[in-house]
């Protein structure tokens, strides 16, 4: 009994470093992508800026990620154009790694830029008058007060984070071998159900401990606002 | 040329799948919230952390090991009934004084319909997010208002209803909203355990017509245009809810 529990957690174990590096570059790129267009969408009115912004945010958070996925992964194989005139174009966007990590980024991107917009939407306006009257410009008074907005968005932001890590799951779909991928392969050959069970403890290990880590990270962000207690 | 109509028509009879498991799973997942979200409450503190740890055990797993763990499990569960609980039939006679009823329960068939297993999972899956919600929304009832309503001799019963559940139905609905465009999208997972839905259908479109971008996009368009529907519809549900609030207002001034 023992020995196959150590087989079939070393077998789901082969799949944590596609899991895990996915969901690290999703999320360090989603991020930085969501700063770029939250700020963006927050600090301009024109229109041929924020409308794109809206539609992008509109389409990938309407429609599930498992279709994204497909369309990214099945999508290009319809024209025969990319496989014979861009072999390198080609060669990158049929691996399964690559699409998982686009359609992941994408969408977690278009959740991420909703949460840090409405967090810099919440920022007092005072604080932009403050600025205003030290003589900041626009750019200056981001710097101070963009900090402040994402601090504030943290416990929001870390739920996108155990979304991101629970959307690789869906990797398996395309072929790529991630902890669900394992599982699938372990439960096809010994149709035991304890292989799930082990599956959504490492699941929950895994996010267990990201959330611990993010409410240290909230504690340590937002100490400045338990100074007086 | 291939024929549109072919293609459109079991596309739009799979969106009713979606759409029937989406809406059902609703049902049956705000029932389980508030069934989670009374025993997580429960005084008796052994049953409130099993709720809690049930609870947070399904929101931290992935959707799709849920959806595939329930499919797979059914059966596993059922043999085990049969051999332990219900071993070789349970036979229960119901005595009427002047008549006997005779029950003989046993269970024969190991398979389970998909369908079945789509709306258990997704309505757990629901109930579990749902159920955070219901809690916040309770929570944020001031307990002076019970009190109020005792005082002014109103039952236990008028209170739940013509007070506290408006107030919940009110701070809860932007939240409940939100899960339920969760639900919509989670539904693509059923299509993996063989329920033949929007999903499921564009795929055997695509073995026919070998053109993968143009039907995912339209398989997108549908889940596009139900969302937005749904927001629609949550939109006017909100401004419904809070239409008390603001009316209040305006005569306060």
């Amino acid at each position: 009994m023992s020995d196959k529990f150590f087989y079939y957690l070393s077998v789901l174990a082969k799949g944590l470093p596609v899991t895990l590096s996915l969901s690290f570059a999703g999320i360090i790129t989603a991020c930085l992508i969501a700063i770029i267009l939250s700020v963006s969408l927050t600090t301009t009115k024109k229109w041929y800026i924020t409308k794109p912004i809206k539609t992008y945010v509109v389409l990938f958070t309407g429609t599930p990620l498992l279709v994204q996925l497909f369309i990214i992964y099945y999508g290009p194989s319809q024209f025969t154009f990319i496989s014979e005139h861009l072999p390198t174009l080609w060669n990158i966007i049929s691996q399964p790694w690559f699409c998982a990590y686009v359609a992941l980024t994408l969408n977690s991107a278009a959740y991420t830029t909703q949460i840090f917009a409405g967090a810099i939407k919440a920022v007092p306006q005072g604080q932009w008058q403050a600025c205003i009257a030290l003589g900041m410009n626009k750019r200056q008074s981001l710097k101070v007060i963009l900090p402040y907005a994402l601090k504030r968005a943290l416990s929001t932001y870390s739920n996108e984070i155990i979304f991101v890590v629970k959307g690789t799951a869906l990797t398996s779909t395309i072929t790529l071998m991630d902890i669900m991928g394992y599982n699938q392969y372990l439960y096809g050959t010994y149709y035991e159900f304890s292989i799930f069970v082990l599956t959504g403890c490492i699941y929950l290990l895994i996010n267990g401990l990201l959330s611990i880590m993010m409410r240290l990270v909230e504690k340590r962000a937002l100490a400045f606002e338990n100074l007086e207690h | 040329m291939f024929d549109w109509l072919n293609y459109f028509l079991p596309l739009l009879e799979a969106t009713k799948t979606t759409l029937f498991l989406a809406v059902i799973s609703l049902v049956m997942g705000l029932l389980l919230a508030f069934l989670f979200t009374i025993l997580e409450s429960w005084r008796c503190k052994p049953i409130a952390w099993l709720t809690s740890t049930i609870v947070t055990i399904i929101r931290s797993l992935p959707e799709i090991l849920v959806v595939i763990a329930i499919y797979n499990g059914i059966p596993f569960l059922l043999i085990f009934l049969a051999d332990n609980v219900l071993a070789g039939g349970l036979d229960l006679s119901i005595p009427l004084g002047f008549t006997e009823f005779n029950l003989h329960l046993e269970i024969t068939n190991f398979d389970i319909s998909p369908i079945l297993c789509g709306i258990i999972a997704l309505s757990l899956l629901y109930a579990a997010y749902a159920s955070q919600t219901l809690r916040g929304a309770f929570k944020a009832i001031p307990v002076g208002q019970k009190q109020a309503a005792e005082i002014l001799g109103l039952s236990k019963s008028r209170t739940l209803l013509h007070i506290i559940m408006p107030q919940i139905w009110r701070h809860a609905l932007p939240g409940l909203g939100n899960q339920w465009l969760v639900l919509l999208k989670d539904t693509a997972l059923v299509s993996l355990i063989t329920v033949n839905d929007i999903m499921m259908q564009t795929r055997s479109i695509i073995a026919n017509t070998h053109n993968p971008f143009t039907w995912y996009l339209i398989a997108a368009a549908i889940y596009l245009i139900i969302s937005l529907i749904s927001q629609r519809l949550l939109q006017i549900l909100e401004t419904k809810a809070l239409y008390f609030e603001t009316t209040s207002t305006v005569a306060k001034k």
